[in-house]
């Protein structure tokens, strides 16, 4: 497949507070930005459990966006925090076992960034073509 | 402290049974964990109350057929309901801190008796073979004791140790309120112990002089000679490992004959969560779900999510992971996944400069935090 004609599936886990409110302050401000994302609303990006990641990704995901409130600023205190160290985590085991861990996606982005999210999205989009088609959209045998 | 007990008649098992007896009878503990003999040749765990019923305990025994951390977190849970006593392997107490961290055991009341371990041999091979049966086990239990003693490996005829022993870079114990060496000690001679020197006063052991038998110098020597050897061998088979995820077909063709029994997974040790998504009925689906898969991406794996299930776990438990090996021993498809659980663990650990089983006051890497690291993630733009 040609990279100019492939467009990218992104799966987005979303944290109520802050990023999707900021999707949604994106969309009511009209911005613009790629269609290529799927929204999953979590209430806290540390409520991201790395098998909802896993399971877009293994079943042909091109990518994986968490999106979080700035550090300091959980509603939950300190969700966010934990979900930078199984972040980390969790690009090392992609990393290690041959996944590509640059399809996985961490952001933070507040309620009041519209602008930032729009832009967030459309810069994963770009990479992700530039990385083309996830190989396992291709693998049954897994 | 350290001291010796004579051995008779070149019997250490017997001068070993007596010991626990006598701490048993001592009012140090209540019940005592230990390896008990159960069918010739083979050895269970088994919580023992009555002393008498130690004329079986075996724990030189070169088998493992649980993790007995898994054991400790049953009898000890939140809190030991009596003082608990427990004869465990290094790779035991090890994954046992780990699940004191994960509130799943309690080291409270609880007094810990580590063995040098030259390793284990696989249950079902050891049956085979016959090796530690009546009549071939004074001569496999003389082979194994001299070549601790010597800091070789064991050669025990028929036999290979478990493919984690092999690469085991902890034989010696830590964290233990009584030490039984084997590592340097002539145990023809003496049972070499390093003790509490509470623990010593009640069982009215004096502190041995270091000598012929036994010294620590001697001891140290023959483990780091085993730590050296395996050190080699780990690199060596977590190198193959690795070439072999990132090379073509990855870590997928290394499961590629997982048949998702979840073997790995009741083995192990750190893997305690009674609700484990993967024993749920969220992976079985509606007849139309299998079809919509298939077309999807052409054909659909009819044992799915076997993947995901290994990188969940992955996901999951690595950074406790302590290298026990015990699901590579409870595999039936033979799949190395106790090396490919060390060769990504280890790296998650790195991460994190973190050692499973080595402190329990350490918290665990995932359940603690820094504001301040990592603080260009999330940030980019």
């Amino acid at each position: 497949m040609s990279n100019d004609h492939f467009e990218p599936h992104i799966i987005a886990f979303l944290c109520n507070w802050c990023t999707y409110t900021g999707a949604d302050l994106a969309g009511t401000s009209r911005l613009q930005y790629p269609p290529n994302v799927r929204v999953v609303r979590m209430m806290c990006s540390g409520a991201v459990d790395p098998v909802y990641v896993l399971k877009p990704l293994i079943d042909g995901a091109d990518g994986v966006l968490i999106g979080g409130c700035h550090p300091g600023d959980c509603h939950y205190q300190t969700g966010n925090y934990k979900t930078r160290r199984r972040y980390v985590a969790m690009h090392e085991i992609l990393k290690a076992s041959g996944l590509d861990e640059r399809r996985v996606w961490l952001r933070w982005v507040s309620a009041s960034e519209g602008q930032r999210f729009a832009e967030t999205i459309t810069e994963m989009v770009t990479a992700l073509k530039e990385l083309g088609p996830n190989p396992l959209r291709e693998k049954w045998a897994v | 402290m350290n001291s010796v007990i004579p051995v008779e008649n070149n019997d250490v098992l017997s001068t070993l049974r007596g010991f626990l007896r006598k701490l048993m009878e001592s009012d140090l503990i209540d019940a005592l964990l230990v390896p008990m003999e159960a069918g010739d040749g083979m050895v269970q765990p088994a919580l023992v109350t009555d002393p008498t019923l130690l004329e079986s305990a075996n724990p030189l025994l070169p088998i493992m057929p649980i993790n007995n951390a898994r054991a400790m977190s049953a009898i000890t849970g939140k809190h030991a309901p009596a003082r608990i006593g427990a004869v465990l392997r290094t790779c035991e107490i090890r994954a046992l801190v780990e699940l004191v961290k994960l509130q799943q055991a309690s080291l409270e009341d609880v007094l810990l008796i580590g063995l040098d371990c030259s390793g284990t041999y696989e249950l079902a091979e050891s049956m085979a073979q016959g090796a530690w049966n009546t009549e071939r086990r004074s001569t496999s239990m003389t082979t194994y004791l001299s070549a601790a003693h010597d800091g070789r490996e064991p050669d025990i005829a028929g036999l290979q140790l478990r493919p984690a022993c092999q690469m085991c870079i902890h034989p010696v114990p830590e964290n233990v309120d009584i030490h039984i060496h084997l590592f340097g000690a002539d145990t023809t001679v003496v049972l070499a112990l390093t003790l509490k020197d509470e623990i010593a006063a009640k069982l009215q052991l004096a502190e041995a002089p270091a000598g012929e038998a036994w010294n620590p110098e001697q001891g140290r020597v023959a483990a780091d000679s085993i730590i050296a050897n395996r050190k080699q061998v780990r690199e060596k088979e977590l190198g193959n490992i690795r070439s072999r995820m990132t090379s073509n077909g990855g870590i997928a063709s290394l499961f590629a004959a997982c048949i998702r029994c979840h073997n790995c997974m009741t083995a192990c040790p750190i893997c305690y969560c009674k609700t484990c998504l993967f024993k749920t009925a969220s992976f079985d689906h509606e007849p139309a779900f299998y079809l919509n898969a298939a077309r999807r991406k052409g054909a659909q794996r009819m044992l799915g999510d076997t993947l995901l299930f290994q990188m969940t776990r992955l996901n999951h438990m690595s950074a406790s992971c302590v290298s026990c090996g015990m699901c590579t021993s409870a595999c039936p498809s033979d799949i190395p996944v106790g090396a490919i659980f060390s060769a990504i663990g280890e790296q998650v650990q790195a991460a994190f400069e973190y050692t499973p089983g080595q402190d329990v006051d350490e918290p665990l890497p995932l359940i603690t935090f820094q504001p301040h690291e990592w603080t260009d993630i999330g940030e980019e733009k």
